[in-house]
């Protein structure tokens, strides 16, 4: 058993984030979930409650999710951080590959969130 | 039909797949081939014995991840149909026309359809068909010939054979939006030939015809640069466009342009203050801060030629916004 | 006018952006440059108000080009993927390469913009029926030109039908083009939607 996380949802869409805390909820029930709406407010959350982990969805509208993962690695370089993305192109793949970026292919299922969580709880 | 016996139906259906005049593949859902038709064999080089129960990629595995894999998935999967078009999808499939094709390595032109089919007794399958159309291709590309020697006739200016103004408008809005995206410098250089409405009363028009063919050559023998644009204006005015070139370096062209026009000596007896042709030029370059648009920096060549013959004429200057 | 809750609204929106994302990797994979695609918003509009929300401003740019497909099984919709015709002409030529400056799409160039729409609309109501575990079959893609109200009504006027318009955003090599996806809807169809968005946010809520 490992420790309780605190996981940071990132992701515009209200039902893609109730999607996502569902899905970690039920493999870890005492973890701590937090979200946010855009880039900015992830900026603002992470610095509030300083995740275990990121998932980060790429199309939101103002900053998007590269920007600001990209600020996010900045300020945390040992942070995991996860894309959530339906469009996996090599431009995107290559830039997260220099960033030390995951990826989560969307749509979002239980399966892909718990292949993510268990390499979270392996390292 | 339908009161045939099956084999005699079986046996029409061979001879009609045997004859119809394009390829079809029938994939299981294991995507494997259990069909491959005479036009394929023909045109592919491959037998339907070489071919029948084949993994379909394994055979093809030029095809592995490209539109050809995610059709055949469409179909099997989502049971949805797909259309891979001639232009976005160049010859997938190695198929040659003859010898000849083959040793010149040009294959046909493919049109192909990836469609699911419901088999009797069993899960879905997908056909793909394809179509030659080599020769649509042939035709429209004589079609896009054409049309591009139209278009440069067009552009061209009939008296000079330099750019005419259209050209000029549809490259300076060109070139003005891609130095807005990459940050390079902009020039623009408007130029006018000085008295040239009395050299023209006084030569005859001809004569003035002839004055602008040469100063357009002259000018257009400066200009080494293939990105560079020298366009007519108007009556007596040339346009011309230096991306990438920063002030000073237009400056500096500005100056030689002037001089190259002084230098050829054509005789100009109703000049105020000189024996011959000359030319004023005005200079701007793109301010990204203030520039907003393409008029504003038209607008500042022009208010610097207009300083320039204001200034006494056969001279450069440029316009400080 | 048929209308979704706010919550209904996001998840279908995502579900859409969901489809145009991994039509975008498709497309990006053909021209070998990053392709970006989004649903911004949705609306629920009648035939009349769809064909308006097509008219440009320019009186001059009145033709819109369109590709639609028939779907039909679990439920049934036509599906019409559309641009204003110069923005089908810069999207094609974006997406093919060379150019034929004509004013109007050559033969050849129709059937990319047939594929390119093939694309999107198996990848939007492919996302929708796997999403929904519905099973469907579709048709191939047909090219229309027109004025908005022709392609709108090219698939029929059945009375009683309402309009899903999905906005779209396309981005390729810093051009944005913004177009749009109908799905001609009738009464059985609309219900059906709601209950199925409905049972997707219970099982992103994990209540079933």
């Amino acid at each position: 058993m490992t420790s309780p996380k605190t996981i940071l949802i990132v992701d515009d869409s209200r039902v893609s984030r109730m999607m996502a805390r569902n899905y970690i909820g039920v493999l870890h029930a005492d973890w701590n979930i937090e979200e946010a709406g855009s880039g900015e407010e992830a900026l603002l959350k992470a610095r509030s409650v300083s995740p275990d982990l990121i998932l980060m969805d790429v199309n939101m509208p103002g900053m998007g999710g590269m920007a600001a993962a990209e600020q996010l690695r900045q300020e945390w370089p040992a942070v995991p951080i996860s894309l959530l993305t339906a469009n996996v192109q090599t431009a995107t793949r290559e830039r997260a590959a220099a960033l030390g970026l995951g990826f989560v292919e969307k749509p979002i299922t239980e399966a892909r969130i718990a292949t993510l969580l268990a390499t979270l709880t392996a390292a | 039909m339908p009161n045939s016996p099956p084999e005699h139906r079986l046996r029409l259906l061979q001879s009609v797949l045997s004859a119809i005049s394009m390829g079809a593949i029938v994939l299981n859902p294991g995507r494997r081939i259990v069909l491959w038709n005479s036009w394929m064999q023909q045109y592919s080089g491959v037998t339907a014995e070489q071919a029948l129960d084949q993994p379909f990629l394994a055979m093809l595995p030029e095809l592995q991840g490209g539109r050809v894999e995610m059709a055949i998935h469409q179909a099997l999967s989502n049971n949805f149909p797909s259309l891979l078009s001639q232009t976005l999808n160049k010859a997938p499939f190695p198929l040659y026309a003859n010898a000849l094709a083959v040793e010149r390595q040009e294959r046909i032109q493919q049109a192909i359809e990836v469609t699911p089919i419901a088999v009797a007794g069993a899960e879905r399958h997908c056909l793909i068909q394809i179509n030659d159309v080599s020769i649509a291709v042939g035709r429209e590309k004589l079609l896009r010939e054409q049309a591009l020697v139209l278009r440069s006739q067009t552009f061209a200016d009939s008296l000079t054979g330099i750019a005419n103004r259209r050209h000029f408008d549809v490259a300076i809005d060109r070139e003005h939006r891609r130095a807005r995206r990459s940050g390079q410098p902009l020039s623009l250089l408007m130029i006018d030939i000085d008295h040239f409405k009395p050299y023209n009363d006084h030569y005859g028009h001809q004569k003035g015809d002839q004055c602008l063919i040469r100063v357009a050559a002259a000018m257009a023998a400066i200009l080494k640069r293939p990105c560079d644009l020298m366009a007519r204006y108007g009556g007596e005015e040339f346009g011309i466009i230096l991306p990438d070139t920063d002030l000073p370096q237009a400056q500096r062209v500005a100056e030689a342009l002037r001089s190259a026009v002084q230098e050829l000596a054509i005789p100009h007896g109703r000049h105020s203050n000189s024996q011959h042709v000359t030319v004023s030029i005005g200079i701007a370059t793109l301010d990204l801060d203030t520039q907003h648009d393409i008029e504003m920096l038209i607008g500042a060549a022009d208010r610097a030629l207009y300083q320039a013959k204001h200034a006494g004429r056969n001279r450069s200057i440029s316009c400080s916004t | 006018m048929f209308a979704l809750t706010e919550l209904e609204n996001d998840a279908l929106i995502e579900i859409f952006n969901i489809g145009v994302g991994q039509a975008a990797a498709s497309m990006s994979a053909i021209v070998d440059e990053p392709v970006a695609m989004s649903v911004p918003s949705i609306s629920f509009v009648d035939r009349r108000e769809a064909a308006r929300l097509l008219d440009s401003k320019d009186p001059e740019a009145e033709r819109i080009c369109g590709v639609s497909q028939h779907f039909e099984g679990a439920f049934d919709t036509q599906a019409i993927l559309m641009f204003p015709e110069d923005k089908s002409l810069e999207i094609v030529r974006l997406m093919v390469g060379e150019a034929v400056p004509l004013k109007e799409l050559t033969e050849m160039e129709q059937e990319a913009m047939c594929e390119i729409g093939n694309i999107i609309l198996n990848s939007c109501v492919g996302t929708l029926a796997n999403i929904f575990h519905h099973e469907l079959h579709g048709s191939l893609p047909q090219y229309h030109v027109g004025t908005s109200d022709e392609i709108m009504n090219a698939s029929g006027s059945q009375p009683d039908t309402v309009v899903l318009m999905l906005h779209i955003d396309f981005v390729l090599e810093r051009h944005q083009i913004r177009g749009y996806v109908a799905f001609v809807l009738d009464v059985t169809a609309l219900h059906d939607l709601k209950e199925q968005i409905n049972r997707y946010i219970a099982r992103a809520m994990g209540q079933e």
